[in-house]
C-alpha cells in the first residue's frame, strides 16, 4: 500500500515537470526586451539647478557622503553644483527626501554600468541631464 | 570521542570556497562517512554594523539594518525603528501601523520563498528551486512598485512609513498572493510529498524543545517542536497592527516525536508561515484606514533623542531579531546599538546537531535551519 | 721485458690493421643502410597492406569515422549538450541558452572553446601523468561501445556474438577511471566524489545487467544487433515493462545524474572526483556523461523499443531515432524531477527494490510465454 502510494507521489511530480516543460517560460531576453520600472524606481538622480537653492541638506543626510556640494560653482541666482560619487551610492533616498525645493530627483535610470571607476564619478553636466546614447549591438538597438 | 576514533579521522574544511558554503565555513572532523565533531566558524561576512550604527543618525541607522538581512529587509529594519520609536516615546499613525505589519508579512512569504529554493537547490533540485524564485518575482515587484527599490526598500522610518500604497500596489501584491496561492499545492506536491524529499529530509537533525531553548534558537525552528513561541502575539508591539487579525501561531506537532522537531518538521513549519502570512494580509488589506502615512511632528523628535535605552525586537522570519539602543542627552546617533541576529544560535548549534550524522547530511543539518551570514558576522 | 713487447708488435700488422679501417666503416655504412631499407620497405608495405585493406573494407572504415561512427556520435552528444540544457532550462521555468546560434545551437562550441582555452591547474598533491591521462582514457572507454549500437541493421560498426556483454564491460572501467582521477588529484573531496561513484556502479551495475538479461533471453541472443533484429512483431516493453524501468534507473545511477549524483554533488563535494580537474580534462569528463546518457538512451531503444521496427514506411533509421529521442527526453525529464538522495539510500535501495524487480518481471515473462498459447510464435527469437 505504501509503495503504491510513493508510485503515486512519484508520478504527481513527474505531472507536475512536463506541465512546466511544455508551458511558456519566465524570463525574458534581458537586453533585447525590459521590464516596466515604476514611477518611484530609486535610480540614479537628476539635479534641477533652477530649483536648487544651495542649502547643502542632501549633502547632510547622505549616509555613505555620496554627495559633494560646490556652492561657489553658480549658474542661476542661488544655485549649487552637485557631484554624485556612484560608487558609494547606495540609493536610499534620503537626500531626494530631505529635499524640500523639489530640485532633486531619482530617475527610473538603473543601469549605470561603466568601463572604469572613475566613469562612475558624476560631474554636475552629468546630472543635470539625461542623455544616453542608445547602444547598439549587432546590428540591433535596445533601449 | 575516544582516542582511537582521532587517529582515523580527517579533518575537512567546508567552506569558505565551498560551493553551498557562500561567507561561512566548518571545520568537520570526519571519521569514514560520519561526521565526530563540526566546529563552525563565523566572521567571513563581518561588516562591523554595531559600530556603523554608531555614526549613523537615528533616521540613517534603519538603512544599515535592512543590509543586514536583504531577505527581510521590511522585517530587519523594524528593531533599530522600534527601539528609537520607544526612546523617544512616539506612535505612529494607524495607517502606517497597517502598511508596516502588511508589508513585514509580505517581506516574511518573500524571505520564505527564497529558502524553499534554497534548499532544494542544496538538495539538488534546480527546478524547484527556480519555481518559487519565479512566484517571488511578484513580491519583489510590488516592493519596487511601493519603494523604489526591490531589496534595499528602507521603508520605515521613526515615527511613519516613507511611501504610501496605491493602486498600483495593491493590485501588485494582490496578484503575488493570488499566485502564491495559486501554486501552492504545486509546492506541497514538489517539496512535502517527494519521496525523495522525505527521504533525504525525515529523521535528520532531531531536536526537542529543551534542546532548542537551551540553544537559543527561536522563530519556526523552535515552533515546529510544537511550541507556539512567537513574539507576535508574546510581546504586542503598539505600532503594529496584530491585534487587528484573528490568527493563531501556527506549530506543527508530529505524533512520530512529539515535542522534536528533524528537518522535515521544519519545512511543514515554514509551509504553515506563509499560509499564516497570507491569512494576515488578507484580512488586513480591506481595514487599510485612511489617514497620513508619518507624523511629523513624532519624526521631527527622532532628530534628537533623550537619554535613555530600550529593546527593540521583532519575530523575523528566521527568529527572534532584536536591537538594544542606548542614546546620550540630545544625541544624534546612538551611543551603542546591540544587534542580536537569529542565526547566530542556529549557526552554533551545528556544534551538536551535526555530529553522528553522514558528510551528505551535513549541508541538509544546516539549510534545514535556514541560516543567514548575515545574522551572524555583524 | 722489452724484447716481449717487440715481439708483440712484430705479431700485429698496424698499418694492415689502418688499410682496413674504410672497409670497416663501410661495412657498417651498408649495415645501417640495408637496415633502414628493411625498415622503409616493412612500413611501406605495412602502408600498401592498410591501404588495400582500407579499400577493400572502405564502408567499414566509412562507418567507423563517419555515420554511426565518431563523426556522427560526436554531433550527436553536442545536440544531446544542447537538448539537455533546453529542456533542463524549461523544467526550470527558463529559456536556456538563446544567444549564440540559432536557439543557441552553437552555444556548446562557445563553451567548448573557453574551456579548452583555459589554463590547466595541476594541484600539488596530483600524479601529474594520470592527471592527463585518465580523462582521454574516460572518453575512450565510452566512446567505444558505440560500435555496438544498432542505429538500422545496416548502419551499425560492428556486431559480435558477444556484443551486450562487451558493453557493459567497456562502462565498468569508468568508476575505476571517476575512483583513480578522484585518488590522484590530490584532494580530500575528489576522493569522496572517487569513492561515491565507485560506489554508484556497485549499486547500479547487476539491476543494469540483470534488467538486460531479459530481453537477451527472449531474443535468445547476447548481441545487440540481434536483439533488436528479434522484436519484428512485438516490442521487449510490452513483456519486460518493469524491466525497462529498472533498466532505466540503474542507467542514470550509472550515469550519475541528479537524483543519483552523489559522486558530483555540488552542495556536499564540490563537483565530486571532478573538483580539481580545469580546462581541456574537465571538458572531456563532462562529453563523457554525456555520451553515457546518449549511449544507455540508444541501448534503451535498441533492447526494448524494438530498434528499427515502428512505423511502417519510415526509413528505419528515422524509426530509431525518433524513439531514441523520445527516451532521451524522458530521461531528462526523471533527472530533472527528483532530490539528490544519499550514498548508502541508492546502494540500499537499488539492490533492495531494482534487483528483485527486474528478476521477478523476467520470471513472470517467461511464465507468460509458457502459458499463453501463440505468443512464443510473435517472439521472431523463438523464446
Amino acid at each position: 500500500m505504501g509503495m503504491i502510494r510513493v508510485l503515486g507521489d512519484i508520478f504527481r511530480v513527474l505531472k507536475h515537470i512536463v506541465r512546466q516543460t511544455f508551458s511558456r517560460p519566465f524570463t525574458y531576453f534581458y537586453p533585447f526586451e525590459d521590464r516596466e520600472y515604476p514611477e518611484r524606481t530609486r535610480g540614479r538622480h537628476i539635479h534641477i539647478r533652477e530649483n536648487c537653492t544651495a542649502c547643502g541638506q542632501c549633502v547632510r543626510a547622505c549616509p555613505v557622503v555620496a554627495i559633494r556640494i560646490d556652492k561657489s560653482d553658480r549658474k542661476y541666482e542661488k544655485d549649487a553644483a552637485l557631484y554624485f560619487d556612484y560608487t558609494r551610492c547606495i540609493f536610499c533616498g534620503l537626500c531626494v527626501e530631505a529635499c524640500r525645493f523639489n530640485a532633486l530627483f531619482h530617475t527610473p535610470v538603473v543601469d549605470l554600468s561603466e568601463p572604469s571607476r572613475e566613469a562612475l564619478h558624476y560631474d554636475p553636466e552629468r546630472i543635470e541631464t539625461l542623455e544616453r546614447e542608445p547602444l547598439e549591438w549587432r546590428g540591433r538597438r535596445f533601449r | 570521542m575516544s582516542p582511537d576514533i582521532r587517529d582515523e579521522a580527517v579533518e575537512m574544511w567546508f567552506g569558505p570556497q565551498h560551493v553551498s558554503a557562500h561567507g561561512w565555513a566548518a571545520k568537520l572532523t570526519v571519521v569514514g562517512d560520519f561526521i565526530v565533531e563540526c566546529d563552525p566558524h563565523a566572521g567571513y561576512f563581518h561588516r562591523s554594523a554595531e559600530k556603523v550604527l554608531e555614526f549613523r543618525t537615528f533616521k540613517q541607522g534603519p538603512l544599515v539594518l535592512e543590509r543586514m538581512c536583504m531577505l527581510e529587509a521590511f522585517l530587519a529594519e523594524y528593531p533599530y525603528i522600534s527601539a528609537v520609536e520607544q526612546i523617544a516615546g512616539v506612535e505612529v499613525p494607524e495607517r502606517a501601523k497597517v502598511l508596516r505589519t502588511i508589508m513585514m508579512e509580505a517581506s516574511r512569504i518573500h524571505s520564505l520563498q527564497f529558502w524553499w529554493g534554497q534548499f532544494s537547490a542544496e538538495l539538488g533540485l534546480f527546478a524547484m528551486t527556480l519555481w518559487p524564485w519565479v512566484d517571488r518575482e511578484f513580491f519583489l515587484d510590488t516592493f519596487e512598485e511601493l519603494t523604489g527599490s526591490r531589496h534595499a526598500v528602507s521603508f520605515s522610518t521613526p515615527g511613519g512609513v516613507r511611501y504610501d500604497f496605491n493602486e498600483k500596489v495593491l493590485k501588485k501584491l494582490d496578484r503575488a498572493l493570488q499566485r502564491l496561492e495559486q501554486h501552492l499545492p504545486k509546492f506541497k506536491d514538489m517539496l512535502l510529498r517527494s519521496p525523495t524529499f522525505r527521504m533525504r529530509t525525515k529523521g535528520i537533525a532531531l531536536f526537542s524543545y529543551e534542546d532548542a531553548l537551551r540553544w537559543g534558537l527561536s522563530g519556526p525552528n523552535i515552533k515546529a517542536c510544537g511550541v507556539p513561541m512567537d513574539l507576535r502575539k508574546d510581546w504586542p508591539d503598539l505600532n503594529l497592527a496584530y491585534d487587528l487579525v484573528d490568527w493563531e501561531v501556527p506549530v506543527v506537532d508530529n505524533p512520530d516525536h512529539p515535542g522534536q522537531s528533524d528537518a522535515y518538521d521544519r519545512m511543514v513549519q515554514r509551509f504553515l508561515e506563509v499560509e499564516t502570512s497570507i491569512n494576515i494580509i488578507r484580512q488586513l488589506l480591506p481595514q487599510i484606514p485612511e489617514g497620513p502615512i508619518v507624523d511629523p511632528k513624532a519624526r521631527a523628535k527622532t532628530n534628537r533623542l533623550p537619554a535613555g535605552e530600550a529593546y527593540g525586537r521583532v519575530e523575523g522570519t528566521r527568529g527572534v531579531t532584536t536591537v538594544w539602543l542606548k542614546t546620550t542627552e540630545k544625541a544624534q546617533t546612538p551611543y551603542r546599538a546591540k544587534i542580536r541576529g537569529p542565526c547566530f544560535a542556529s549557526y552554533y548549534s551545528l556544534k551538536h546537531l551535526v555530529p553522528g550524522s553522514t558528510f551528505a547530511d551535513f549541508i541538509v543539518v544546516f539549510g534545514s535551519l535556514d541560516p543567514y551570514p548575515g545574522w551572524w558576522d555583524r | 721485458m722489452n724484447a716481449l713487447l717487440l715481439q708483440l708488435f712484430d705479431n700485429i700488422d698496424i698499418i694492415g690493421w689502418l688499410r682496413g679501417i674504410p672497409d670497416w666503416i663501410h661495412g657498417i655504412i651498408v649495415w645501417v643502410y640495408t637496415l633502414a631499407v628493411g625498415v622503409f620497405n616493412w612500413a611501406w608495405g605495412v602502408f600498401v597492406w592498410a591501404w588495400n585493406l582500407a579499400l577493400d573494407n572502405w564502408l567499414l572504415l566509412f562507418k567507423a569515422i563517419v555515420f554511426p561512427g565518431l563523426v556522427f556520435v560526436l554531433m550527436l552528444i553536442i545536440f544531446d549538450v544542447w537538448f539537455t540544457r533546453k529542456v533542463w532550462g524549461r523544467v526550470q521555468a527558463r529559456r536556456g541558452p538563446f544567444h549564440i546560434g540559432k536557439y543557441g545551437g552553437l552555444q556548446i562550441f562557445a563553451d567548448a572553446i573557453k574551456l579548452i582555452s583555459k589554463e590547466i591547474i595541476i594541484p600539488r598533491g596530483a600524479k601529474r601523468w594520470m592527471y592527463r591521462l585518465l580523462p582521454s582514457f574516460l572518453l575512450l572507454v565510452v566512446l567505444t561501445p558505440f560500435a555496438f549500437v544498432p542505429w538500422t541493421s545496416e548502419w551499425v560498426i560492428t556486431d559480435l556474438s558477444v556484443s551486450l556483454v562487451l558493453v557493459f564491460a567497456f562502462l565498468t572501467a569508468v568508476p575505476v577511471i571517476s575512483l583513480l582521477t578522484g585518488w590522484i588529484s590530490g584532494s580530500k573531496y575528489t576522493l569522496v566524489g572517487g569513492f561515491r561513484a565507485a560506489s554508484n556502479q556497485f549499486a547500479a551495475e547487476i539491476p543494469l545487467i540483470v534488467s538486460s538479461v531479459g530481453p537477451a533471453l527472449l531474443a535468445g541472443s547476447l548481441s545487440v544487433l540481434q536483439i533488436s533484429q528479434a522484436q519484428t512483431h512485438l516490442w521487449y516493453v510490452v513483456l519486460l515493462p518493469v524491466c525497462f524501468v529498472t533498466f532505466l534507473v540503474s542507467a542514470v545511477i550509472s550515469i550519475g545524474l541528479v537524483p543519483f549524483d552523489a559522486p558530483v554533488a555540488d552542495s556536499e563535494v564540490i563537483f565530486g572526483w571532478r573538483t580539481e580537474l580545469s580546462g581541456v580534462y574537465f571538458t572531456l569528463t563532462y562529453f563523457a556523461e554525456f555520451a553515457k546518457q546518449v549511449l544507455y538512451s540508444a541501448l534503451i531503444v535498441a533492447l526494448f523499443f524494438g530498434g528499427e521496427y515502428g512505423v511502417p514506411g519510415f526509413p528505419p533509421f528515422l524509426n530509431f531515432f525518433l524513439k531514441f529521442l523520445v527516451v532521451l527526453f524522458g530521461m531528462i525529464i526523471v533527472t530533472s524531477s527528483f532530490y539528490r538522495i544519499r550514498q548508502d539510500q541508492i546502494v540500499k535501495y537499488s539492490w533492495r527494490y531494482l534487483l528483485p524487480l527486474s528478476m521477478l518481471n523476467i520470471i513472470v515473462a517467461l511464465l507468460v510465454l509458457a502459458y499463453v498459447p501463440g505468443l512464443a510464435g510473435i517472439l521472431a527469437g523463438g523464446g
